[in-house]
């Protein structure tokens, strides 16, 4: 239950006055959001927003994620907490990413107001990069976000968005300081409606020109409960079309046959946080005597090595904070669906620890703890 | 960054000679090649080119010419092509390979640079590959990021690559359209840089396949140095036919595919020549390095835009961002690609592994490659054609690019 802000203005009119009144007041030193940026005309891509005027042209809830932001916080904060008061306006995936970072060490939440909205899925970067096979063309990001919203007020799921967005039930953000009403807001375009979860929230809100609702509320109605259900229903269809559930080895092989070892998988996903990962590593340079030994044994190898086991090790590392954002999915040049690869098998990871990436920034990561009773099925 | 000319003063010009050794292959031409002179191999009964050289890389593992093959198979589940090593023939019997495949899914010399980044292997091995790879292994091969001593590079007549994204979209149609477009030498359903590639035939490696000016139902292989003849030998196939009219064609088209380039790079300029338009140009980059990663000549184990050194106190990107009142987040993408430009643009085989990557289509090959253009030719440099030649950077010449001293 929480303090409910009611701005007379469209919901992401209402943010942008937010984001404002928070940086003329002086609250915070700087925005992280969304902003429209100069060059092709469909560029969308987070910033830091240290001046007012700047804020009329972000876009915080438009949905797109050219690149997970929890890499953005993490990379922001890598060195150390942010000095001054920061308000950054993220998706729920994201926030509960960084929250994982932040667990290894690779980021600070302090002096960071969370603004979070209800997520309602985002498109496929191809969306604006290459609409319908042709890069360029632009694309009309009013329409796009107009037919987005109509979905989004209906509390359906809008068509053509990433495919893990469908498949996702946490589009409620854990730990946000303000979340936004956007899911079957069916007046997203007159009325705004922040919850504040947080004392320091009503506090950073203090002098905003909206008024406070007299009750609290829960922003988890049967509504939005239904919602979820559908989002599980699209899930598992997903699931069945990909037939996940027995894929074996040989299934494996198959799925991941055409992948050319790019590693963008690696390199936007916010979880895999390595430096200097394994498969670039002196563990990875191979003496001829391994292939070699390799060829007589099996007559063929496949060059360069570790297609499949880059993926399962990859998947080993992280599914325990696997957010199911879509972010690899979506850079994969060969359109392998490793997000729904992923996320299903994160899931059944954390299943076995009763973890839930993200959500609680007390709980350690799972692998960091060590029980003398834990997983005994698994003992002979 | 580090490299292996830090701290040698310009007395020591000896020494950078020494440091920078020549590429591991073969030293001297063979000499049919220098006299323009091949074999012609007929196709065998009802077989295509592709079939025909499958035969003979089979021949040459059964007489041990070479122990293994490198070259694109099938995947399994068959919508994509891979590199396979294979050493037992047989293989080549149940897995469908293509010397040839429509797309370049992996760059050969990433292939080639796995197998021998560490050291020499026993295996002689016989890479069948388009010559932008051809020639991409050899320049690593100079940087020593690949060793060629038991390579057999043979490179092929290549009539360009479908976009990766195309074929993944429809792979057995795309197939269909590729080799359609091989036969009519019709380039416009292949990449942008593939269209204007005038290196297309260019021989570089140890044998050559020449598909254009033969007789129908025949094509040249043709030696390129003492190691190349030697597997001709092996075959029992003489280099003794003029190969002219390969030579004829094969100059034809490059001169032609010059001329495009030229002109293509004279319009790319104008579009994102000069900070701001190149800006533009990559706005929509989300710096995910896939063009770094799959770019062959891209060979640090750790690239520098990965590392510590950008990576900043949060007080930085604050200050930053209140000097121009709203920054982009992460900044430096820009820093980004000229900095991967101005490290290995003079290596450059404009091949488009990087474009074919790009998750936000941006035109990566063209730029990278226009830019390769102008650098490789102010140092009248062609990375990959001669292994014995020095690349640049290692060069110390005293009187040099007189033209931007005052």
């Amino acid at each position: 239950m929480s303090k409910v802000l009611e701005l007379k203005k469209g919901t992401e009119d209402g943010v942008r006055d937010v984001l404002k009144f928070l940086l003329e007041s002086g609250k915070v030193k700087c925005i992280f959001s969304l902003k429209r940026i100069s060059g092709n005309g469909s560029a969308i891509a987070y910033s830091l927003i240290t001046k007012p005027e700047e804020i009329d042209d972000t876009v915080p809830l438009f949905p797109l994620m050219p690149v997970n932001a929890a890499n953005l916080l993490s990379q922001f904060t890598f060195k150390g907490p942010s000095p001054e008061p920061v308000a950054a306006v993220v998706k729920p995936c994201e926030l509960r990413a960084f929250v994982e970072l932040v667990k290894r060490q690779k980021g600070y939440l302090d002096n960071i107001l969370i603004i979070s909205p209800t997520c309602g899925g985002v498109y496929p970067n191809t969306m604006v990069a290459d609409p319908n096979g042709d890069e360029k063309a632009e694309v009309d990001l009013d329409k796009l976000q107009a037919k987005y919203w109509d979905s989004i007020k209906q509390y359906e799921i809008p068509g053509e968005i990433r495919p893990t967005c469908s498949s996702c039930e946490q589009f409620i953000p854990y730990n946000a300081d303000i979340t936004v009403d956007f899911i079957g807001n069916g007046n997203l375009g007159q009325e705004c409606r922040l919850y504040l979860n947080t004392t320091k929230a009503e506090e950073f809100v203090q002098g905003v020109d909206g008024s406070i609702l007299n009750n609290e509320q829960d922003i988890r109605t049967d509504e939005i409960n239904n919602y979820q259900k559908k989002r599980e229903e699209f899930k598992n269809n997903r699931y069945n079309e990909l037939e996940l559930d027995d894929i074996g080895l040989e299934g494996l092989v198959n799925l991941f046959g055409k992948c050319i070892g790019c590693r963008g998988c690696r390199a936007v996903c916010p979880i895999c946080y390595c430096q200097l990962c394994t498969f670039d590593s002196q563990n990875s340079n191979y003496k001829p005597s391994t292939w070699e030994n390799d060829l007589k044994r099996k007559g063929g190898v496949r060059v360069p090595p570790n297609t499949v086991y880059y993926h399962i090790l990859r998947l080993t590392h992280i599914g325990i904070s696997c957010v199911g954002c879509g972010a690899c999915e979506d850079v994969c040049p060969v359109n392998i669906p490793i997000s729904s690869i992923f996320k299903k098998m994160g899931e059944a990871i954390q299943d076995k620890f009763d973890y839930v990436s993200g959500k609680n920034p007390e709980e350690e990561v799972p692998l960091k703890i060590f029980e003398l009773e834990e997983l005994t099925e698994v003992e002979d | 960054m580090n490299n292996e000319n830090e701290g040698i003063k310009t007395e020591d010009i000896s020494s950078i000679e020494d440091d920078s050794q020549p590429a591991t292959t073969t030293t001297s031409p063979a000499p049919s090649s220098e006299n323009g002179k091949g074999a012609i191999i007929q196709l065998e009964e009802g077989k295509s080119i592709d079939d025909t050289l499958i035969s003979l890389l089979k021949t040459g593992l059964d007489k041990g010419s070479f122990d293994a093959v490198l070259m694109p198979v099938k995947v399994p589940a068959g919508d994509s092509f891979t590199y396979l090593l294979i050493r037992d023939r047989s293989v080549l019997d149940t897995i469908p390979a293509s010397p040839l495949p429509p797309i370049m899914s992996v760059q050969g010399a990433k292939a080639i640079s796995s197998l021998t980044r560490i050291e020499n292997g026993d295996l002689t091995i016989a890479a069948v590959m388009r010559s932008c790879e051809t020639r991409a292994a050899i320049e690593l091969s100079k940087l020593r990021q690949a060793n060629l001593e038991n390579m057999v590079l043979i490179s092929i007549d290549c009539p360009g690559a479908i976009p990766l994204s195309e074929f993944i979209a429809v792979p057995e149609k795309s197939a269909e359209v590729f080799q359609k477009a091989r036969s009519d030498r019709d380039d416009s359903v292949m990449r942008p840089i593939c269209r204007v590639c005038n290196k297309s035939s260019m021989i570089a490696g140890d044998l050559h396949i020449g598909t254009l000016g033969a007789e129908t139902g025949s094509f040249f292989i043709i030696p390129n140095s003492v190691k190349g003849q030697e597997v001709l030998d092996g075959l029992n196939l003489d280099a003794q036919e003029s190969i002219s009219g390969w030579h004829l064609n094969a100059n034809e088209i490059s001169e032609e595919k010059q001329k495009k380039r030229i002109d293509a790079n004279k319009e790319l300029k104008e579009t994102v020549g000069g900070i701001d338009n190149l800006t533009d140009a990559f706005s929509q980059c989300i710096n995910c390095h896939n063009c770094m990663r799959v770019c062959p000549l891209c060979y640090c184990q750790q690239c520098y835009f990965d590392s510590d050194r950008m990576k900043h106190p949060p007080e930085d990107y604050l200050q930053r961002a209140e000097s121009k009142d709203s920054l982009r987040f992460p900044p430096d993408t820009i820093l980004f690609h000229i900095g991967r430009m101005m490290h290995m643009t003079l290596y450059c085989v404009s091949c488009g592994a990087c474009e074919d990557a790009c998750p936000m289509s941006i035109p990566v090959s063209q730029i990278y490659g226009m830019v390769a253009q102008d650098t490789q030719e102010l140092f009248g440099y062609v990375p990959g054609k001669d292994p014995q030649e020095l690349r640049p950077l290692a060069t110390f010449i005293e009187t040099e690019l007189g033209e931007v001293e005052e």
